[in-house]
């Protein structure tokens, strides 16, 4: 088994960022001065990463305001909506309002994934919205039928990740509403199905594959998600008496396991040989491959300064799980 | 100077009012650790007008209008022991706001609400002043925890020191005493229930010279049914207009017998309800519970309107109170 240790997605925006998107708001730089900051930010944030231990790493996602931004501007057809609660958290995103049919055009997350590449020699993960969490969380003023959507939309996120496969080491394709309470049995298996489709179509090795989902796992939820053809991704902090459950009850067999022991809604102190305890209580109903310590979920809902905290703790546990996983 | 409340169909409000340019001029000062004379006279004024406003809208039991208040949260957390105040978290876009941090034991310091209740209640005309408190469960669910990792730990410090001030607030003469706790609809399970039931035992329990309020809104009401019935609370302050008044099926279920009052103004919207359309809101209430049991009051707090138009909401739901009270007289 291999270990690894990365965050399941973004990273706050450095102040530099933030003020440098204030900024370009207020028409007191230019394009060109924002490109050069947040490039040089994503280098700083690949660093950091480095830095603590992480060995698979993401741009942090400085640009996105939320999951779907880049596409829903990116994409043709699609635009940003209005503002809605993102699942439970004090956290919103822009609707993706579809109001023309989806295609790609170019790359649209490639530079910043390159940037990443170029500036580590760690792995690099780059993330995409999933199929059915974009249809589940989008607004469908164009399509008549959901088939023809769903259709168009996988293709267009299929040629994103053709774009990514050279720099990118690793395709995380975020999938929360795979746990969405909300959404009953059924509805979830039909999303298993949306997934596997969108991953065979992918041709992409199962291993080079992860489907995050976040919040809310419990045993029936999970057991759904097994039936995904690629790694998986799980929130172990959101609901974790629940989730502890899940992982004990069924018996994870796929090639790449990340699992979010560090909380990234809070910021109480992690033990890091408490959380590697923990995991290695698991061994008995998970064997992948590659086994990630991860963040719960995006690291938006926690300040900047708290975060590096974060990849802090999170570099000890694969430290300290190097020892006591052999 | 005296008033007499009327025996049936009082008016109220949750608290908050439109913020007064004062108001904003004076969260600068505070931001910038200034809280000299300057920033006093500026909340002040800011009070002053909002009483005023809630006054001129005929409001029977007042509040005054958290002008101090910047972020309900934040407020109490740079007032009370243990917390501290977060680096920016964002909300959306490049939207930011901050958290309060708890990083030690939590404490009561010092007097709070005192001093502005006092003040408020010397522009009231002699009318009764409202003091609003954002309860235990919603300060812990707004704040990040570094100190306790423990919320039951956090949620009942919190209400010792919320009693101290419901202490003070009660000798200094304050009747009407508020809980709000939005946060508890939003996620709460049965045991978060249970422990916020904890928190309002340790800082009602025994208090018999006190109205003892609780204002809770939107997201799932439902989920904190039957268990809220037993906290030791004299008036539910509940969101009802904005969901078309079902949460009164549920209470009815329950045979729901204490105060309620009843939110016949919706907060979220511009338009402003014609005195029928309040009327009728009223009536439904009023196939639960005798009209002396029965407020009228917005849904929640009114600081995100415009102050024309929350004062011309008001306006009408005080006409619409005081038609409903001819009617039944
Ligand atoms: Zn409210």
């Amino acid at each position: 088994m291999r270990l690894h240790a990365g965050i399941c997605g973004s990273f706050p925006r450095p102040p530099a960022l933030r003020k440098a998107f204030d900024d370009l708001s207020e028409d007191r730089i230019g394009e060109g001065e924002f490109k050069r900051i947040l490039m040089e930010c994503t280098r700083d944030v690949v660093r950091l990463q480095e830095k603590a231990g992480m060995t698979i790493l993401t741009s942090g996602l400085l640009l996105w305001h939320d999951l779907f931004r880049p596409f829903t501007r990116g994409l043709e057809g699609l635009e940003a909506g209005r503002l809605i609660r993102f699942f439970d958290n004090n956290f919103y995103y822009r609707c993706p309002t579809i109001i023309r049919r989806i295609r790609w055009r170019k790359p649209i997350t490639r530079e910043e994934v390159q940037e990443a590449k170029k500036s580590s020699r760690e792995l690099v993960k780059a993330i995409i919205p999933g199929p059915f969490t974009f249809l589940k969380l989008s607004e469908n003023r164009f399509y008549a039928s959901e088939d023809e959507l769903l259709d168009d939309l996988i293709e267009a996120l299929m040629a994103e990740v053709g774009a990514l496969k050279d720099s990118a080491d690793l395709i995380q394709v975020d999938e929360p509403s795979l746990v969405d309470p909300e959404l009953g049995r059924a509805e979830r298996l039909r999303g298993v199905d949306i997934v596997n489709e969108f991953l065979s179509r992918l041709g992409i090795p199962s291993d080079k594959v992860v489907v995050a989902t976040y919040f809310n796992l419990d045993p029936e939820r999970y057991a759904t998600l097994l039936d995904l053809r690629a790694g998986l991704h799980v929130d172990l902090k959101s609901t974790p008496t629940e989730a502890d459950l899940a992982l004990r009850e069924h018996v994870f067999d796929g090639p790449i396991l990340s699992l979010g022991i560090i909380d990234s809604r809070s910021i109480y102190p992690e033990d890091p040989r408490e959380v590697v305890y923990r995991v290695k209580t698991y061994m008995d109903s998970i064997s992948p491959e590659t086994l990630i310590f991860s963040t719960s979920s995006w690291l938006d809902y926690i300040p900047y300064n708290e975060a590096v905290r974060r990849l802090d703790a999170l570099g000890r546990i694969l430290a300290e799980a190097e020892v006591r996983f052999i | 100077m005296s008033y007499t409340l009327p025996d049936k169909l009082r008016t109220t409000v949750v608290g908050s009012y439109p913020y007064f340019p004062e108001a904003i001029k004076a969260f600068q000062l505070r931001k910038r650790g200034d809280r000299g004379p300057e920033y006093e006279t500026l909340v002040r004024e800011a009070t002053k007008k909002a009483v005023m406003d809630y006054l001129d809208a005929g409001i029977d039991i007042l509040a005054d209008g958290e002008q101090r208040r910047e972020d309900m949260a934040v407020f109490f957390a740079e007032e009370l022991g243990g917390f501290e105040i977060s680096e920016p978290v964002r909300i959306f876009d490049n939207v930011y706001f901050r958290k309060p941090v708890i990083t030690g034991k939590i404490c009561w310091k010092h007097e709070i609400t005192v001093e502005d209740w006092r003040y408020a209640s010397s522009l009231a005309a002699g009318r009764p002043m409202k003091v609003t408190l954002t309860g235990p469960y919603t300060m812990f669910s707004w704040s990040f925890d570094k100190f306790y990792g423990d919320m039951r730990g956090v949620i009942l410090d919190l209400a010792e020191a919320y009693r101290k001030e419901i202490e003070v607030l009660a000798r200094a003469g304050a009747i009407f005493i508020q809980i709000d706790e939005p946060a508890l609809s939003t996620r709460a399970e049965k045991r978060d229930v249970l422990v916020a039931g904890e928190a309002f035992e340790i800082m009602f329990g025994g208090l018999d010279n006190v109205k003892r309020i609780t204002h809770i809104c939107y997201g799932r009401l439902e989920r904190l049914f039957p268990e809220i019935m037993d906290f030791p609370i004299d008036q539910y302050d509940f969101e009802t207009k904005n969901r078309n008044y079902e949460l009164l099926d549920l209470l009815k279920e329950y045979s729901f017998d204490k105060e309620l009052a009843l939110g016949v103004i919706d907060v979220h919207n511009s338009r402003v309800e014609t005195v029928e359309e309040i009327m009728n809101g009223i009536a439904r209430g009023l196939e639960l519970l005798p009209p002396e049991k029965l407020y009228i009051k917005p849904d929640c707090g009114l600081k995100r309107l415009k102050r024309e138009t929350a004062l011309a909401k008001l306006k009408n739901m005080v006409k619409a109170a005081g038609r409903a009270r001819e009617e039944l007289a």
